[in-house]
């Protein structure tokens, strides 16, 4: 439990504030850091291109991000397990197609639209977590399978048919073109998602325990924490919220075919890397995992307003996902650091 | 005997499974057992062969390399580049196998060197890798090779196109490269432990930059055949096809957590998966349907195992203390 993002402190215990003002600050300058290569960004795309820092070109990346960093959200909860979740991309897409299908034939049906996201989500999300954490198979190749196997679904399901605008439910298709307080209403809807998971890891013990099992899975055994139940709790939840995502993305999108959302996994791995969630799981925070999809956001749009074609995107992007796993290692190795002094320390004492 | 059996289970099995998978798919359709059929179907897989057979030691030494799809991309454009100007093939061969296997030099030493987790860092390289290929071919991509560089894709030796051959040969070059070599021992024992291996004197960072180059190289090779089946290379050339690489390399019985599998395994799943894929092509099921089935085997294959050592430990929990501890040898994993 050395790795999280705040970490519960007993007061008058001085060998642990002593550990947690080096270990816990370098975790907190990884989250600034994102935050500074961010604002960095903004800077840089406002000298450059006049027409980025307008209230509506704002509006627009925050658009783009609201929908990566709801996925992403979901992404944390299972990168915080040390896990991983290729499949979200296709959650996104069973989700949005088969809902709305249903929802298009079934009129009554329609305000019943998020529960049964959350139902298939949940569904999903189980499937991944019971290979994971059940079956022990390796995550990546556990939903590396789920993967295809959902896409695949989606593509026999929908038999080469789409499901058209018309279909969709009024309210959904009201909610993607909705500004409330001047912002899109996608975007406070991803501020809601983010802050809640954000809290249930913080206060629920579901939550305490995602960051126990992450920071150090052979400890939360000996804990007595049920470790299979902590990894298909936080599946669940990623399913939960990918499946949200799709249908957010589904009415965006209008008409939706089986292909929706594919490949969109990378993008959102990519966002979580850089916002500073670790690939080894038990650091890292929900915000973070935010703002590395507005970062990346910001670099598609900046990029597109310069008309810099599309490879220097990939480089950048792809060179600030590198730069984020390195400065990770730094401060992993700080807080490997400080606990390693510390032990010396008792061990003197 | 028994110990050779129990230690090619998992090759047993994927011979099973391709031999059911003929049969079905020559029920779905009769065109299928046709031999100019097969080995045509069978040049089309070369590609993903060559980087299923570079990511294998990758794995086997508890590593991954998703960049490796776009790393084809690069040495596909490069190889166009080099012939649309005229440079002989021999010399653009060998600038784009130089080439390619730096990138994957440039993984393995993130990954080595720096410490860096490999699938962040291959995610990166990823997107900056399929950025240098688009770079490359501009926006229309590049057609008008010479023939030169296209002919391996129409060759046939004998009856075989060359590309399978190509295929085969490096299947067998890996092979005993893992099983003879220095380098395959190292390889295993560094994904079985790292910590362990480099206390008992092998040079693991060494032997991950080169297992990455070698990689990136087979992936340039890969370019090769790809300029020369499809005649132009583009910066989008094989994106996302790094999952089917992946699942071959996985379903080959070859370990994500490293320390284990073989090349034959790689090849017959590859093989498997060939025949599965070209079956459901042949009956008309859509691409993205076809996923479903490779999906479920991968996860099947790797699951129902573990499934049914699970029960069984469970069944002998309840039974005496000697018989338990016997059953609970029988279900961890080899």
């Amino acid at each position: 439990m050395t790795k999280t993002d705040a970490p519960p402190m007993t007061p008058g215990v001085t060998s642990r504030r002593g550990f947690a003002s080096s270990g816990a600050a370098a975790l907190r300058v990884r989250f600034l850091g994102v935050v500074v290569f961010l604002v960095l960004l903004i800077l840089v795309f406002s000298l450059l291109a006049p027409r980025f820092f307008t209230l509506d070109n704002g509006r627009s990346v925050l658009f783009t991000a609201a929908i990566l960093a709801i996925a992403a959200a979901g992404q944390t909860l299972v990168v915080l397990t040390g896990n991983l979740d290729l499949s979200v991309g296709s959650i996104m897409g069973v989700s949005a197609y088969v809902v709305f299908d249903i929802a298009g034939g079934a009129p009554a049906l329609q305000p019943l639209v998020v529960v049964l996201a959350i139902a298939i989500g949940a569904v999903l999300g189980f499937i991944n977590g019971f290979l994971v954490a059940v079956l022990e198979i390796p995550s990546i190749v556990a939903t590396l399978g789920t993967l295809s196997i959902y896409r695949g679904f989606v593509s026999v399901y929908a038999n080469a048919q789409e499901v058209t605008v018309g279909e969709l439910p009024r309210f959904m298709r009201d909610l993607a073109t909705a500004i409330w307080l001047g912002v899109p209403a996608y975007v406070w809807l991803a501020l809601v998602v983010v802050i809640l998971v954000a809290l249930a890891l913080r206060f629920l013990p579901w939550g305490r325990k995602i960051y126990a099992y992450g920071s150090n899975p052979k400890a939360a055994r000996f804990f007595g924490l049920n470790n299979a139940a902590i990894v298909l709790g936080a599946y669940v939840g990623a399913g939960i919220i990918a499946a949200l995502a799709g249908l957010l993305l589904g009415a965006q999108v209008g008409n939706i075919n089986s292909l929706l959302a594919s490949g969109i996994e990378l993008q959102v791995l990519a966002a979580v890397v850089i916002g500073g969630v670790s690939i080894w799981g038990g650091s890292g925070s929900v915000y973070g995992a935010a703002i590395g999809a507005i970062v990346l956001a910001t670099i598609n749009n900046g990029l597109v307003l310069l008309q810099v074609q599309e490879f220097y995107r990939l480089l950048i992007q792809g060179a600030a996902i590198i730069a984020a796993v390195a400065v990770d290692a730094v401060v992993q190795r700080r807080v490997l650091g400080a606990t390693s002094r510390r032990r010396v320390m008792e061990v003197t004492a | 005997m028994k110990q050779f059996i129990r230690s090619y289970a998992w090759e047993g099995t994927l011979v099973v499974l391709i031999v059911l998978a003929a049969i079905w798919s020559s029920t779905l359709s009769p065109y299928f057992l046709n031999s100019v059929n097969l080995l045509n179907s069978a040049a089309f897989f070369v590609i993903f062969a060559l980087m299923a057979f570079g990511l294998f030691p990758i794995v086997v030494q508890g590593e991954i390399d998703i960049s490796l799809a776009s790393t084809l991309a690069v040495g596909a454009v490069l190889l166009a580049n080099l012939s649309v100007a005229g440079i002989p093939l021999v010399a653009g061969l060998l600038i784009t196998l130089l080439v390619c296997a730096l990138l994957g030099a440039i993984n393995g030493i993130l990954v080595a060197v720096a410490g860096l987790p490999s699938l962040a860092v291959t995610l990166g390289t990823l997107g900056a890798y399929r950025g240098i290929a688009y770079i490359l071919a501009g926006d229309a991509g590049i057609t008008g090779l010479t023939p030169e560089y296209t002919q391996l894709g129409s060759t046939w030796v004998g009856a075989v196109p060359a590309t399978v051959v190509l295929a085969l040969v490096v299947a067998a070059g890996f092979g005993v490269l893992m099983g003879f070599t220095r380098f395959g021992r190292a390889s295993y024992a560094i994904g079985n432990s790292a910590k362990a291996s480099r206390m008992g004197g092998i040079a693991v960072i060494r032997n991950r930059v080169i297992a990455y180059a070698l990689a990136g190289a087979m992936s340039g090779l890969a370019g090769l055949v790809w300029v020369s089946q499809y005649q132009s290379a583009r910066g989008d050339n094989a994106d996302g096809s790094i999952l089917f690489v992946i699942t071959a390399v996985v379903l080959g019985g070859v370990s994500i957590k490293g320390g284990s599998g073989r090349a034959l395994g790689v090849l017959l799943s590859l093989v498997l998966l060939g025949t599965l894929q070209t079956g459901m092509k042949l009956a008309n099921v859509p691409g993205t349907s076809q996923t479903l089935v490779v999906g479920l085997l991968l996860v099947a294959s790797i699951g129902l195992p573990r499934a049914y050592q699970l029960i069984r430990a469970r069944i002998a929990a309840h039974r005496p203390a000697h018989a338990r501890t016997a059953a609970l040898e029988d279900a961890t994993p080899a």
